[in-house]
C-alpha cells in the first residue's frame, strides 16, 4: 500500500468548534482509488473530517495534502473534490441534465461538451434519457444517482460521499451498496465514504478507519478491523461479541501471545490485538470473543471433548432466536451470559431437542481469544 | 346509484354554500372595486362642471389632455423603479444578513426591522423633515466642512422617505425565500466549482428570485400610488402623480381630467403587474433565472 | 393718547357724542379700513367697486337685542343644548387656543379645529357633501359660490346677538351678503389682511419691495430659499401682479406669461405650501408669500423675518364666519359664531392671530402694542395698489388647469 501515492492525506488534523475538540490529532493516509470509510457513531467526527478535505472547513491545526499538495486557504470551489451530499442537495430549479453538468459550466466546459459528458455521466448511473426531468420527479434512489453523477462527471481526484444511502430503504440501499463499489471499481476514483453504518463499511470498503469522540480507534481493512479489532470499542462496533473481564498473566510482545485468567481463576490463551500494546502483567483486559466462535453442544455429548477447544464451560439456555440465516443462542454460564450463533448452512444451525432451560457446554479454541488491552 | 345521486347532491349543496360563503367578498368587490371603477371611466368621459366637480358630457378630451401630465408620471415611474431598485439593494443584503443569523439574534434583528413600523407613517415622516431639514443632515455635514447641501424638498429627500418606508415590504418576502433556502445548495455549489458570486448568481439569485418579485411589486405598486411622501418631503416640487391626482380632486376640483389620470395610473399599474407575473412564471418554468 | 383718553373717546362714541368716523380718524384705526374701500374691485365684479358710494352704516336703534351690553363677558344662550362638539374648518395658525379652551369651559364645546391649505380644497370637499363640518372661516370671494350654491346658511342673526352690523366697515361686511346688495347675510368678518411676503432679514441684506423682485431674486440669488403658496389664487395673482398685471386677471394671454413666469421659478423655490412658517422659523428657507397673521406671527417670535406688503401690488382680503347648512352642531355653531362676535373674545383672539380686526368695538379694546403693529396695522398708503380677489378667481377653470400644470411640471 505504502508504494502507492497517496490522493489524500491528514496530517496531525485537529478541528476545533470553539472549544469543542472535533478531530483531533487525525492522522490518515489515503492511497489511490481507494474504497475509504471513515467509520463511527455520530458526533465522532467523520462528517467534519470529510469536510476538511472538501473545503467547507478549514483544520485548526495540521495540513491536509490531495494529490499531495497541501490545500490550506484553497477554497472549496477550487479544490478537485467533489461531493455526494447526504439529502443530495441538488438544485430545484435545474433539470437533470442543467444539475449534473453545473460543475462542468463552472469550469468552462458548455453547448456540445457539456451536453457529451452529461450523457456519459447519466449512462454511467444508469439514468440515460431522463436529462429533462425535474429532479423532484424522480425517486429518491434516482436522486441518489444524479447527485452521483453531477459529482463523478468533473473527473474529480477524490469522491466524497456523506452518508449518501441514509435516505434510502434498506433493499434500495443494499442494491446501491454494491452498485456503488462497482462503479468505484469503473471509473477508479478513490471514495472517501462517511457512514455510520458498520455493515456498509465492511461490504463495500477496501479500507476503513473507525473513528470515536475525534480519535482514530484503528485503520485497515475490513477484514482485519474485524478479526483483530485493537480496543474494546472497535470489537463492539464492528459486529457482536462477548467480552469476557480478565487479568493478564504473561504477554510475549513478539508474538502477541498472552495468558489471561478469566473468571474464577480459569487460564486461557488467546493473542493481545494490538501491536503497539505493552501491557505488563497484572494488568486489567478484556478477552473479546466473536459469537460464531463459540462451540455449543448437549451437556451429555461425547464429542465436545474433542471439539469443543481448549475452553470449556457448562450453561443453560436462557433464549433461542432464529435469524434466519443463523441460530442463536444466550446462554447462562458461571463467566455471564455468552451469546452463540450457529450457521444455517444445509439446515445445522439449530440444536434438536435443545430450548430455554436445557443445559448445554460451550466451548472455543484459544485463537478466538482477542485480547483487547483497552 | 344511490350514493351515486347522493354525492351528486352533496356537490350542488356545497357550491351553494361556497357561493355563500363567497358573498360577502363578491359584495365587497362589486361595492368598493368595479363600481368605484365604473365611477371613474363614467366621469373620465365627463367634462368639469363650472365650479368644479363633474358635468355629464361624452368626450375623450381629458386623455388628450394628459400629456400634459407626462412629467407627473413620468417622474412617478422613474422614483418607483428607482425606489424599488434601491429597496432591493439595501433590502436584499439585509434579508440575507437577518435570513443567516441564529435563533435569538434573528429575532431580534427582525423587531428591530419592525419597531419603527410601530409609530404613525407620518409621525415617520414628518420625522425625516426635521432630519433632512437644514438643521439636520446638511448642517451636520456643514460642520464637518462638506460645504452646503440641500436635501429636503429635493428628489433625493423623496427618494430616502420612501426607501425608508417600503424597505420592509421589501426585506420580508426575500428574508422568508432566503430563510427557506436550503444552505447544502450553496456547498453544493462550491464543491462543484462555483466561487461566491457565481453562486449567488446561479443558486441564490434564482432561488430567491420569488420573493425578490413579491417584495418588488410590495414595493412598486404602492410607490406608484404615493402622496404623502413626496408632498411631506418634496415640499410640493417633486411632482408624483397621486399629488396631481389630489390637486385634480381637491384643488381645481376637475373630476373628469382626474378621473382619466387616474385609470391611466391603474393602466400602468396593469401592466406592470401583468410583466411581474411574467416574469414570475417564467422563474417558475425557466431552468435559471439570471436577472443580472 | 393713553388708556383713559381712549376709553373716554370710545364712551363719547357709544353714546353717540361723536360719530365713527371721527373715533376711527382719531384713533388712527380707521385709517386703514377707509384706504380698504379703495383698493376693491372693479365695478364688474360683485363687491361694491371704488366708485360706490360707502354705505352709511345702520342706525343704533336698528341693532337688534338691545338688552345684550356688548362689553360683558359672554355666556351662553340660555335653554339651549349646545352638544359637546363643534368642528371647525379654517387655516393655518389663525386661532388662540386659549380662545377655544374659554368657549369649552363657557358651554362644554370642544372645537375640533379641520385646517385647509386653501379656499379650494374648501371648496372641493364642501362640493362632494358630507363634510360633517359646522363652521367655516372662507375668504370675502367666496360667497358667491357659497351661497348660489346653498353651502353655507344665511345666518339667523337673532341667534348671535353679540353682532352688530354698524360696529363693522359695510364695505368689509358687504361680501357676505348674497346676492350681491341683499339683506341676506351668510357671515360677518373675522378679520382683514394682505397678501405679501416675509423676508429674513438675517440672510437677506439688500430689502424687496416689489411682486417682480420677489420672483427675480428667487431665480437668481435666493434659489432654493424662497416659498410660494400652494393656492393658485395667491400665487397666480402674485405673478400676475409682478408681470404688471392685475391681480384677478383671468386673460388668456397675461395667464399664459403667468404660467410662464411660475414654471420658470419652480425649480427654484424651496416648496409650494401654504403651510410655510415652519420652514422660514427652521431658517429653510429665507423668504416666502405670507398672509399678514402668519407676518405677525413670524415677526413676534423671529424680530428679523420682516413683512412686506409689494409696492406693485397684490392681494388684500377679508376672512368671515359662516355656518355650514346642515351644520351637525349648528346650536354650538351659532353660540361660537356670538361668542366670536364679542368685542373681548375677538379682541382676545387677535393678540394672538395678528390679523386686524374690523369690528370697532373689538379695535377699542386692543392694547397700545398690537394696534401699534406696523404689520398689523400697515401704514394706509402702502395699501392702494391691493386688490380684493374676486369670485370668479375662486372657480375659474383656466387658473385651476393652470396652476394643476404648474404644480406637475
Amino acid at each position: 500500500m505504502s508504494e502507492r501515492a497517496a490522493d489524500v492525506e491528514l496530517v496531525d488534523v485537529t478541528k476545533r468548534f470553539g472549544r469543542f475538540v472535533a478531530v483531533e490529532r487525525m492522522n490518515v493516509s489515503i492511497a489511490r482509488g481507494t474504497f475509504y470509510s471513515l467509520l463511527g457513531p455520530s458526533g465522532c467526527g467523520k462528517t467534519t473530517t470529510l469536510r476538511m478535505i472538501a473545503g467547507f472547513e478549514q483544520p485548526s491545526e495540521g495540513e491536509v495534502l490531495i494529490a499531495g499538495q497541501p490545500v490550506a486557504g484553497v477554497p472549496a470551489y477550487r479544490r478537485n473534490v467533489n461531493t455526494v451530499f447526504q439529502h443530495y442537495a441538488l438544485f430545484p430549479h435545474m433539470d437533470v441534465a442543467r444539475n449534473v453538468g453545473y460543475g462542468l459550466r463552472q469550469h468552462g466546459v458548455k453547448g456540445e461538451e457539456e451536453r457529451r459528458r452529461v450523457d456519459e455521466a447519466l449512462a454511467l448511473v444508469r439514468l440515460g434519457g431522463l436529462g429533462a426531468r425535474r429532479t423532484w420527479e424522480l425517486s429518491g434512489g434516482q436522486q441518489q444517482r444524479v447527485a452521483l453523477a453531477r459529482a463523478l462527471v468533473n473527473h474529480p481526484t477524490v469522491l466524497l460521499l456523506d452518508e449518501p444511502l441514509g435516505a434510502l430503504d434498506l433493499k434500495l440501499r443494499k442494491e446501491m451498496q454494491l452498485e456503488l463499489k462497482a462503479l468505484q471499481h469503473q471509473v477508479g476514483i478513490t471514495f472517501v465514504y462517511v457512514t455510520h453504518d458498520q455493515e456498509e463499511a465492511i461490504t463495500m470498503s477496501d479500507v476503513v478507519v473507525v473513528m470515536r469522540d475525534g480519535r482514530v480507534q484503528q485503520q485497515g481493512s475490513p477484514q482485519e478491523l474485524y478479526e483483530r479489532p485493537v480496543n474494546r470499542f472497535v470489537a463492539g462496533f464492528l459486529g457482536l461479541s462477548n467480552f469476557l473481564a480478565g487479568r493478564l498473566v504473561e504477554h510475549h510482545p513478539a508474538t502477541g501471545g498472552a495468558a489471561v485468567t478469566i473468571g474464577e481463576g480459569m487460564a486461557i490463551h488467546g493473542r493481545v490485538t494490538d501491536p503497539e500494546a505493552r501491557p505488563s502483567a497484572g494488568a486489567e483486559v478484556t478477552v473479546a470473543v466473536r459469537p460464531e466462535r463459540l462451540w455449543i453442544g448437549r451437556a451429555d455429548d461425547a464429542a465436545a471433548e474433542r471439539t469443543a477447544g481448549a475452553t470449556r464451560v457448562a450453561g443453560r439456555v436462557r433464549q433461542a432466536t432464529y435469524l434466519g440465516d443463523q441460530n442463536e443462542y444466550r446462554i447462562e454460564t458461571a463467566l455471564g451470559e455468552l451469546v452463540a450463533r450457529r450457521q444455517n448452512s444445509e439446515g445445522g444451525g439449530a440444536l434438536p431437542g435443545v430450548g430455554p432451560g436445557d443445559p448445554v457446554l460451550v466451548g472455543w479454541r484459544d485463537e478466538a481469544n482477542l485480547v483487547l488491552v483497552a | 346509484m344511490t350514493s351515486g345521486n347522493e354525492s351528486a347532491g352533496g356537490r350542488g349543496r356545497s357550491r351553494a354554500v361556497t357561493a355563500l360563503l363567497l358573498a360577502p367578498t363578491s359584495a365587497w368587490y362589486l361595492l368598493l372595486l368595479i363600481v368605484p371603477l365604473i365611477i371613474l371611466l363614467v366621469f373620465s368621459l365627463g367634462a368639469r362642471a363650472p365650479e368644479g366637480g363633474y358635468a355629464p358630457a361624452l368626450q375623450l378630451d381629458n386623455y388628450l389632455e394628459l400629456p400634459t401630465r407626462a412629467t407627473a408620471f413620468f417622474n412617478t415611474l422613474w422614483m418607483a423603479a428607482g425606489g424599488t431598485m434601491l429597496c432591493l439593494l439595501v433590502g436584499y443584503p439585509l434579508a440575507y444578513y437577518l435570513a443567516t443569523r441564529a435563533g435569538t439574534k434573528r429575532t431580534l434583528l427582525l423587531v428591530l426591522v419592525v419597531v419603527p413600523f410601530w409609530t404613525s407613517f407620518l409621525i415617520r415622516t414628518y420625522a425625516w423633515m426635521t432630519i433632512l431639514g437644514n438643521q439636520g443632515i446638511p448642517a451636520i455635514a456643514e460642520g464637518l466642512g462638506f460645504g452646503h447641501i440641500a436635501l429636503i424638498n429635493t428628489p433625493l429627500a423623496v427618494m430616502i422617505g420612501i426607501v425608508y418606508n417600503y424597505l420592509p415590504l421589501m426585506v420580508f418576502p426575500l428574508y422568508v425565500s432566503l430563510e427557506r433556502l436550503d444552505k447544502r445548495l450553496l456547498e453544493a455549489s462550491k464543491d462543484l466549482g462555483a466561487g461566491r458570486l457565481a453562486t449567488f448568481r446561479q443558486v441564490t439569485l434564482p432561488l430567491s428570485a420569488a420573493g425578490l418579485l413579491s417584495g418588488a411589486m410590495l414595493v412598486f405598486i404602492p410607490i406608484m400610488g404615493e402622496y404623502v411622501i413626496p408632498a411631506l418631503l418634496g415640499g410640493g416640487k417633486v411632482f408624483f402623480v397621486g399629488n396631481a391626482l389630489v390637486d385634480l380632486f381637491l384643488q381645481s376640483r376637475n373630476w373628469p381630467f382626474g378621473s382619466a389620470a387616474a385609470i391611466v395610473l391603474i393602466l400602468v399599474i396593469l401592466f406592470a403587474v401583468t410583466l411581474y407575473l411574467r416574469l414570475g412564471s417564467r422563474a417558475g418554468i425557466q431552468r435559471e433565472v439570471s436577472i443580472l | 393718547m393713553d388708556r383713559n383718553e381712549f376709553r373716554d373717546l370710545y364712551h363719547d362714541l357709544r353714546r353717540g357724542r361723536i360719530t365713527r368716523r371721527h373715533f376711527m380718524a382719531v384713533t388712527g384705526l380707521g385709517v386703514a379700513s377707509a384706504v380698504v374701500a379703495a383698493c376693491a374691485p372693479a365695478a364688474s365684479s360683485p363687491t361694491p367697486g371704488p366708485t360706490a358710494e360707502p354705505t352709511p352704516p345702520p342706525s343704533e336703534g336698528a341693532t337688534p337685542a338691545p338688552t345684550i351690553d356688548v362689553n360683558a363677558d359672554w355666556t351662553p344662550p340660555e335653554g339651549v343644548d349646545l352638544g359637546d362638539t363643534l368642528i371647525m374648518t379654517t387655516w393655518p395658525n389663525y386661532h388662540d387656543q386659549k380662545t377655544l379652551d374659554r368657549f369649552k369651559e363657557l358651554t362644554g364645546v370642544t372645537v375640533q379645529l379641520n385646517i385647509k391649505g386653501s379656499n379650494e380644497e374648501m371648496l372641493a370637499e364642501l362640493l362632494v357633501g358630507g363634510t360633517g363640518w359646522d363652521v367655516l372661516v372662507p375668504t370675502n370671494y367666496t360667497f358667491e359660490t357659497y351661497g348660489s350654491k346653498g353651502i353655507v346658511e344665511k345666518l339667523d342673526l337673532t341667534k348671535i346677538p353679540r353682532f352688530d352690523a354698524s360696529r363693522y366697515d359695510q364695505r368689509l361686511l358687504s361680501p357676505a351678503f348674497y346676492p350681491a346688495g341683499s339683506k341676506d347675510q351668510y357671515g360677518f368678518n373675522k378679520d382683514w389682511g394682505t397678501t405679501g411676503f416675509t423676508i429674513n432679514t438675517k440672510q437677506i441684506s439688500t430689502l424687496l419691495t416689489t411682486w417682480k423682485e420677489f420672483f427675480e431674486r428667487t431665480q437668481a440669488d435666493l434659489s432654493g430659499k424662497v416659498m410660494i403658496h400652494d393656492y393658485q389664487l395667491t400665487s397666480i395673482g402674485s405673478a400676475l401682479v409682478a408681470l404688471g398685471y392685475s391681480f384677478n386677471s383671468v386673460d388668456d394671454a397675461e395667464l399664459a406669461k403667468a404660467e410662464e413666469l411660475l414654471v420658470a421659478v419652480k425649480p427654484h423655490l424651496f416648496a409650494i405650501t401654504s403651510d410655510y412658517q415652519p420652514a422660514m422659523r427652521s431658517g429653510d428657507a429665507w423668504m416666502t408669500m405670507t398672509w399678514t397673521n402668519d407676518a405677525v406671527q413670524l415677526h413676534r417670535d423671529i424680530p428679523e423675518i420682516e413683512y412686506v406688503i409689494a409696492a406693485d401690488g397684490g392681494e388684500i382680503w377679508s376672512d368671515f364666519f359662516a355656518v355650514v347648512t346642515g351644520a351637525p352642531h349648528r346650536e354650538a355653531a351659532y353660540a361660537f359664531l356670538d361668542f366670536m362676535a364679542t368685542p373681548k373674545v375677538a379682541a382676545q383672539d387677535a393678540i394672538f392671530h395678528g390679523a386686524p380686526l374690523i369690528d370697532s368695538a373689538a379695535i377699542a379694546l386692543l392694547p397700545a402694542e398690537a394696534t401699534g403693529n406696523k404689520i398689523t396695522y400697515p401704514d394706509p398708503a402702502s395699501l392702494t395698489k391691493l386688490e380684493f380677489g374676486t369670485a370668479e378667481l375662486l372657480t375659474s377653470q383656466a387658473r385651476a388647469d393652470l396652476w394643476a400644470r404648474v404644480k406637475s411640471a
